[in-house]
């Protein structure tokens, strides 16, 4: 009996020296960050399956992750984008499955293990004042509209897919969906849009939803086809009843 | 019309002729006589209120004047407002007063407008006499009688300008006024005129706007362009970099400057038609901006399938295949600018676009 013992001790002895531990196969739990690893706990559990074991990606369900940046998986998670409910032409926005905070640290784990493009910590998007709302309205004009409509209201794109509406979009979910390019959206990385004009663009954004429309109700300002619509039905209607009431027999 | 002579001194019957001029005949037998001669018959006619100053007759005048007020009241409204509401723009936010300019001045017009319109037809729907009035038409083509004379007429008059008689006059009218009517279809000739090569060449032509140097592409703001301006799977619009090449005297030059992944580069790159091999710098590839349906900016662009799409109509081009048209009205590939980089660094059109850019016009295939 004290042999068999020893013999077992000299086996989980050797064990313990010898064998690799049981992390050790994966070092880059050591380099990251404390956010990092809470980020790669959610990772593991709530988007493993279809961007695969270290955001490799797996094929025909998600993409590779390394290099996309903090800024994109905020912004997909932010808005509720990812995770999808299924494949389908477009991930639509809906309400985040996780926290702001649970974000950031996603963030931060795809940050930590294949960079990317991060929202710059020196442009101010929570205060707008002194943006130069002229030149993000002409960068607006030039780069977004085409898509995203002159109204910011969006727009159809091809096979089911669309330009979203920039009305639920916040200031930095603009920025890092610029930063990004998520899905179809061309990206406008900071060295093509600087921060600065990103900043204006911005600006430009919140001040034409907020502004109100000079000639009144604007029917979500998507332009002359609804309003054509609407005077046809609203204003034949009321001409026609107005026309029966003034022939008919009192 | 004949004429009704007063034929009978008789009054208060009622003769046949009336008589019009008879100064005892009361005013709505005038009335009535006016109606006949216009062969119009009363068949009723009575007061809507038989009995002045009901409570109902009360009612709708009170309405009416109501209305009439309401009228009033809105036009003074609307003149001042008109003069003193702030309408000078005021920036940002939806709670300044100078927001409801418009539609204030909109509304009390529309209630002055539409108080005189509803007030004057309550008054005729409510407060006239209830009449019903027939008119006779005819059926079928004019009295024959009535033609016979007319054509008479008029031959008379043709008889009377002797124009059969009188050749010389027939023939100087006929000079007289075929070239006045050729003056007056002078002016659309002041539209044609001849284009020249306008519409094969761009802004990118150096012998024509560069004095033979080849045009760099520079944004709307001038800048130049560099590869590391544009990201991997971004695109920016650019223009040639000459004096005004922004503006609409080159309204033919805005290119598509897409930064397409390494993959997709290659697959462009292996499908690129003769005319269209090298045209690429590596993974940069420059479309022509205008549709070749009708000229809309296609710039629609998706990264991730790499078509671009035009806003109206719907034309969809495959952007690693020639930009060929794969959907909509579309029926030519978007022309492609063959660009490179120069030993500073910016991109440069090594040549104009291949082909004319835009939509097709007769003359399109001849050069």
């Amino acid at each position: 009996m004290a042999r068999f013992i020893a013999a077992l001790a000299f086996v989980g002895a050797t064990y313990t020296a010898f064998s690799p531990g049981i992390y050790a196969d994966e070092p880059t739990d050591a380099a990251l960050t404390l956010d990092a690893q809470k980020g790669k706990e959610l990772f593991d559990q709530s988007c493993i399956s279809c961007h695969g074991a270290n955001a490799q990606g797996v094929d025909d369900r998600g993409p590779s992750l390394i290099g996309v940046g903090s800024a994109a998986v905020e912004f997909q998670v932010n808005t509720g984008r990812m995770p999808m409910v299924r494949q389908e032409a477009q991930a639509e926005r809906k309400p985040p499955m996780f926290t702001p905070e649970e974000a950031a640290f996603l963030g931060a784990y795809i940050q930590a293990i294949g960079g990317g493009p991060e929202v710059p910590e020196s442009v101010d998007l929570e205060n707008l004042e002194g943006a130069d709302i002229a030149t993000g309205g002409t960068l607006f004009r030039v780069n977004c509209s085409s898509c995203h409509a002159f109204s910011t209201g969006g727009g159809a794109l091809s096979s089911g897919k669309y330009a979203p509406s920039l009305y639920p979009a916040s200031s930095v979910e603009i920025y890092q969906a610029m930063l990004s390019g998520p899905q179809n959206m061309p990206v406008f990385a900071d060295n093509q849009l600087t921060p600065d004009q990103k900043r204006d663009l911005i600006a430009y954004i919140k001040y034409i939803q907020d502004d109100q429309a000079q000639g009144g109700w604007d029917l979500g300002a998507f332009g002359p086809s609804t309003e054509g619509l609407a005077i046809f039905l609203v204003g034949i209607v009321a001409l026609a009843i107005a026309t029966l009431w003034i022939a008919g027999k009192s | 019309m004949s004429t009704e002579l007063p034929a009978s001194g008789e009054h208060g019957e009622k003769a046949e002729p009336f008589d019009v001029l008879d100064p005892n005949a009361a005013r709505f037998e005038l009335v009535k006589e006016a109606l006949r001669r216009d062969g119009i018959e009363i068949l009723h006619y009575e007061p809507r209120f038989p009995v002045p100053g009901t409570k109902e007759e009360k009612r709708i005048v009170r309405t009416i004047s109501f209305f009439f007020v309401l009228s009033g009241l809105a036009a003074l409204g609307f003149i001042v407002a008109y003069i003193w509401w702030p309408w000078e723009y005021e920036f940002g936010g939806a709670d300044t007063w100078s927001k409801w300019y418009t539609p204030v001045l909109g509304a009390l017009l529309g209630i002055a407008l539409g108080g005189i319109g509803i007030g004057i037809l309550t008054w005729s729907k409510k407060l006239f006499p209830v009449e019903e009035l027939v008119q006779e038409r005819h059926d079928g083509a004019s009295d024959p009688v009535e033609r016979r004379l007319t054509g008479a007429t008029l031959a008379n008059i043709g008889d009377e300008t002797g124009i059969a008689r009188r050749p010389m006059l027939k023939r100087a009218l006929l000079f007289g006024a075929a070239p006045l009517g050729l003056a007056a279809l002078m002016p659309i000739g002041g539209l044609i005129k001849d284009p020249g090569d306008a519409l094969f060449t761009t802004g990118f032509d150096a012998e024509k706007f560069n004095g033979g140097k080849p045009v760099r592409l520079m944004r709307e703001d001038g800048t130049l362009v560099r590869p590391e301006d544009v990201s991997v799977g971004g695109q920016i619009t650019v223009f040639p970099a000459i004096p005004g090449g922004a503006t609409l005297k080159h309204a033919d030059s805005p290119t598509l400057l897409i930064h397409l992944r390494e993959p997709d580069g290659a697959e462009a790159r292996a499908n690129a038609y003769e005319m269209n091999r090298g045209s690429q710098w590596q993974n940069f590839i420059a479309y022509s901006k205008i549709c070749t349906h009708v000229g809309c900016p296609a710039s629609l662009y998706e990264q991730q399938t790499n078509r671009l799409l035009c806003p109206c109509h719907q034309s969809q081009f495959h952007i690693t295949d020639n930009a060929m048209p794969i959907f909509g009205p579309a029926t030519r590939a978007l022309p492609q600018l063959p660009i490179d980089v120069d030993e500073e660094g910016y991109f440069y059109a090594v040549s104009d676009y291949k082909v004319a850019i835009g939509p097709a016009f007769w003359e399109r295939e001849k050069k």
